[in-house]
């Protein structure tokens, strides 16, 4: 492998300074002379049809500077999904009905926020509440409440961009048994695969609804400049191109109008994606007032109405040879999306394209529904599916070992793809140490030892008693969505340095520093030669955002190719000075242009910057590069037949725990959690570990306490009190194996780590607590009333 | 109902008039625009909001402003000295302590308290001392290696 002076290495992040001393501004931060405060009206029932709104006493209160209502924004509508297929089925505010708990009816703008909030009191709805309907498996039957009756459009946001071409879609029979979306994919053929096996296995398992908890709470400022025609919006998300697109469809107004302003993001995880109806609300309020309107939402809100993760049913069968190789598979999912679509058709499709790079399964069918109900929008989370199917694979593969007899590794291990595998999608594995995973994280846990194998009762019978299990995940580096590319621009000064312009949010994930690791070790620079333009829509070039975990791979192949074509210029320029015909003859490094025969013979980047701009017509020297996970638009994936090209490369981890089960009161302690993760190569091992953790503890959060408590779509636990997240004293012994895989298509080598082993901790946690007391719990989270359940109960 | 307090806030005198159902974290933020200190639930759980006063961690969020008056007030902007940072926020930089960074100034001057009162503490010590600051990035992991790394210096302060 290469030496590197600056990838690999755990230097501080560039951030770092600002957010230590308290100089990071983000989103909730910001604050404009004249600015007025917003708050939204929101739906207290679960599904009712609105019949009146009447905002007369609210408007004559004094301070309420703009009111609007569903009824002046009728035509208005967006949605994460929006295809001819799945028509866009969100509105900035209801119209006709209300369809969640939460769901919002009217913003007002107000001198204060007590203003704002003494409005809302005033507005006078009248609704007619409707039967709801609040589980998937409940909302499908026949006679279930219809949550979306509304004939769609099948029109397409993404159409202009040629993405879309499929004609004559109708989209109402989608909304039929309020299935919102379906994914369908088959391959081999799967009763043979059962034919064939010596054993077949079915499980269902159950996953509830979470909470993402950003520390910082969704934000919004939008101020709008008349004199200029241009909307200024500040707000908290992870990915500013894509906001603005959908600003610019909802307001109607053209994308160069709008500028989306850099803040940092206080943690986001998924649920800063989509364009929530606060957004549009603060940018049409601003336009309507002409003042700058500011609109936070409180944790409760940001606990109802942000997004959470898909609740789902999942049903996994299998049949496999007496010797562990798996003949075939048959999945059926069914998730909750919620009173609107989100992201349902998303992760239907991920739960396959997460799940499939991971065991070579040569039959295998796959079946996958997002259903509507009267419950709080799901969306993307961390993984988005990766953890629903990962823990329900690989719980049913721990029982299927348990069923023959045999070790789940040596299993797991047989099966694993490798690389140089070509998936059934097309998609090729040109790095996976999947294999490694598996070993590393094995032995980092003294499997050997501590798993007490293929005993289907506890050895021990104290009252506390240790177990370990072992899962095994997959995530992309990235896929394609608007704008379907990512672009970097690198600035020479006239002293060497370089500015980075770059549309990729740094939402904590450490972007800012691996961006510039990569620009400083391909430009011959040091890390305090790089300075980060970042997150501002006029400055910066389109990026993809963060998310889906591309931004290594994809924007930091974009800034590998700038920073090359920065360098090749400075290298022209030198070659002139130094009198050499071809810049193959020369090295450039530590701001310096040598002749590699005489390395004496060198101009500095400076001498050389001067020259180009006195020499070439004035040219400062900008680079360029941009970077898309693959090229033509016809194999862009499709939701819902899996077809198509996914990522640029897939990211790999095992994961094993080691818990110690209470047998008294049911309570499950995580020990140790092992995470080996194939991320390519480590841009920064510092940030890399940091993504390790921050996985391992959600999935340790998701595996043992965490749950969005709903009773009729009403939410009970929208405090960090209630829905219990790890805290400092829960962490375990973290054991953290970096996997060296080097993609080809990674800059340096680098692909994914900062999703995919959420989802391995689940089943790991969930296998250990078998292994501990012989119960197996099949529903998340792995609560000790469910423990205890299940020991007065063995089955 | 507005009333005149006085605080002492990193190490300056204010005298401020405010709304007496204020808290002080509305009032270092809005009045005197210490934006350093964050607002992450407003209901006194998830510890950003921590400043210290008299010397002691308190969530900002839960105390009327008027509360506080005549006190001594640390915020984040307090820590770092004529524009050097303190060996806290440095470590914290070093060991990968920070990610999205909105937990930090709390979690910065619970341990600038911690290691005040015990500059060597082990990490069960820490742990505890941590466990009102939620941190939703980095498992903890890393923020308990940084204060492993300054327990024993001599040099924290």
């Amino acid at each position: 492998m290469a030496a590197y002076n600056i990838v690999g290495k755990g230097v501080p992040r560039v951030d770092g300074p600002d957010k230590a001393s308290g100089k990071a501004i983000y989103t909730v931060d910001v604050s404009l002379p004249g600015m007025l405060y917003g708050k939204i009206l929101r739906s207290p029932y679960a599904h009712a049809r609105i019949i009146s709104i009447d905002t007369s006493m609210a408007e004559k209160l004094p301070g309420v500077k703009g009111i609007v209502t569903g009824r002046d924004l009728r035509d208005v509508r967006y949605a994460f999904v929006d295809t001819p297929h799945y028509p866009a089925d969100e509105q900035p505010l209801a119209v006709d009905k209300v369809r969640y708990i939460g769901d919002e009816v009217a913003a007002v703008a107000a001198e204060s926020e007590a203003v704002a909030e003494k409005a809302l009191a005033l507005i006078k709805v009248e609704y007619e509440i409707i039967p709801a309907v609040f589980s998937a498996i409940e909302a499908m039957r026949d006679d279930a409440p219809l949550v979306h009756d509304e004939q769609l459009e099948g029109t397409s946001a993404w159409e202009e961009w040629g993405v879309t071409k499929r004609k004559n879609i109708t989209a109402s029979s989608y909304a039929a048994n309020n299935v919102s979306g379906r994914t369908f994919v088959q391959y081999g053929d799967v009763d043979a695969g059962f034919e064939e096996a010596d054993h077949i296995r079915e499980d269902t398992f159950e996953l509830k609804a979470t909470a993402h908890c950003p520390m910082e709470p969704h934000a919004v400022v939008a101020s709008y400049d008349a004199v200029q025609d241009k909307l200024h919006v500040w707000l908290s998300t992870m990915g500013i191109f894509l906001k603005r697109f959908f600003l610019s469809k909802t307001l109607n107004i053209p994308a160069s109008k709008i500028r989306v302003h850099h803040t940092y993001v206080g943690g986001a995880f998924g649920g800063k994606i989509d364009l929530f109806p606060y957004e549009f609300c603060a940018a049409y309020l601003t336009i309507k007032t002409g003042q700058p309107v500011k609109i936070e939402l409180d944790r409760e809100e940001v606990f109802m109405t942000t997004r959470q993760r898909h609740p789902m049913n999942i049903t996994v069968r299998t049949g496999i040879k007496k010797d562990g190789i798996i003949t075939a598979q048959d999945i059926k999912v069914i998730a909750d999306n919620g009173a609107y679509r989100g992201s349902g058709p998303v992760v239907i499709f991920l739960c396959h394209g997460f799940s499939f790079p991971v065991y070579n399964v040569p039959n295998y069918r796959y079946e996958g529904f997002s259903v509507y109900t009267n419950n709080p929008i799901r969306g993307p989370q961390r993984g988005h599916g990766a953890p629903q199917i990962r823990f329900s694979i690989d719980s049913h593969i721990d029982l299927i070992a348990r069923d023959l007899g045999m070790d789940p590794l040596e299993i797991m291990l047989k099966n694993a793809r490798k690389q140089g595998d070509v998936i059934p999608n097309g998609d090729v594995l040109n790095s996976c140490g999947l294999t490694e995973c598996i070993k590393g994280a094995a032995a980092a846990i003294d499997w050997k030892n501590k798993r007490r194998q293929f005993q289907a009762s506890p050895a021990s019978t104290g009252r506390f008693r240790r177990g370990v299990g072992i899962s095994i995940c997959s995530m992309f580096s990235g896929a394609m969505y608007y704008p379907f590319a990512s672009a970097a621009i690198i600035k020479m000064h006239d002293d060497g340095s370089a500015t980075l312009f770059t549309g990729a949010q740094d939402i904590g994930q450490g972007s800012y520093t691996t961006l510039s690791q990569v620009l400083a070790e391909e430009l011959g620079i040091g890390m305090e030669d790089v300075h980060v333009v970042a997150g501002d829509t006029e400055l910066c070039p389109i990026d993809l955002g963060s998310f889906l975990s591309g931004t290594a791979l994809v924007t930091g192949s974009a800034v590998k190719l700038a920073a090359a074509d920065a360098k090749r210029q400075i290298m022209e320029s030198a070659a002139e000075l130094l009198g050499v015909d071809n810049i193959g003859e020369l090295d450039a490094f530590n701001k310096k242009v040598f002749q590699r025969q005489s390395p004496d013979n060198y101009v500095t980047y400076q001498q050389a910057i001067q020259a180009s701009v006195l020499r070439k017509g004035g040219n400062p020297i900008i680079g360029t590069g941009s970077y898309k996970g693959y090229e033509k638009t016809d194999r862009y994936p499709s939701l819902s037949k899996g077809k198509g090209l996914f990522t640029g490369a897939y990211g790999f981890a095992a994961q094993t725990a080691e818990v110690e089960v209470d047998t008294w009161t049911g309570k499950v302690k995580l020990l140790r959690a092992c995470t080996f993760h194939d991320c390519g190569y480590p841009l920064n091992e510092t940030i890399v570990r940091g993504q390790i953790h921050g996985c391992s503890s959600m999935g340790q959060g998701q595996a043992l306490s965490e749950e969005i408590y709903l009773e009729e779509g009403q939410l009970f636990n929208a405090s960090f009190l209630e829905y219990r997240l790890p805290i400092s004293t829960d962490t375990p012994e973290l054991v953290d194996g970096i996997v060296i895989s080097q993609e080809p298509s990674g800059p340096f080598g680098a692909k994914e780590v900062g999703e995919g082993s959420v989802a391995g901790m689940l089943a790991a946690v969930a296998n250990a607590v078998h292994d501990a007391v012989g119960v197996r719990i099949k529903s998340m989270p792995i609560t000790p009333e469910k423990v205890l359940r299940a020991l007065n109960n063995p089955t | 109902m507005k009333k005149v307090i006085k605080l002492t806030v990193n190490g300056m005198e204010k005298e401020l008039l405010v709304d007496v159902h204020s808290t002080l974290l509305d009032v270092l933020r809005e009045d005197l625009g210490l934006k350093g200190t964050k607002k992450g639930c407003n209901q006194g759980e998830c510890g950003a909001c921590t400043v210290l006063i008299d010397g002691n961690p308190v969530p900002s969020c839960s105390l009327l402003a008027v509360k506080a008056d005549g006190k001594d007030v640390l915020t984040i902007e307090g820590v770092a000295e004529a524009g050097k940072l303190h060996a806290i926020q440095e470590v914290f930089n070093e060991k990968g302590a920070i990610q999205c960074g909105f937990c930090t100034p709390g979690m910065i001057l619970v341990t600038k308290k911690l290691l005040d009162d015990n500059p060597n503490p082990d990490e069960q010590e820490i742990k505890e001392a941590i466990a009102g600051n939620i941190c939703r990035c980095t498992g903890y992991a890393q923020i308990i290696e940084a204060i492993m790394a300054l327990a024993g210096r001599k040099q924290v302060r």
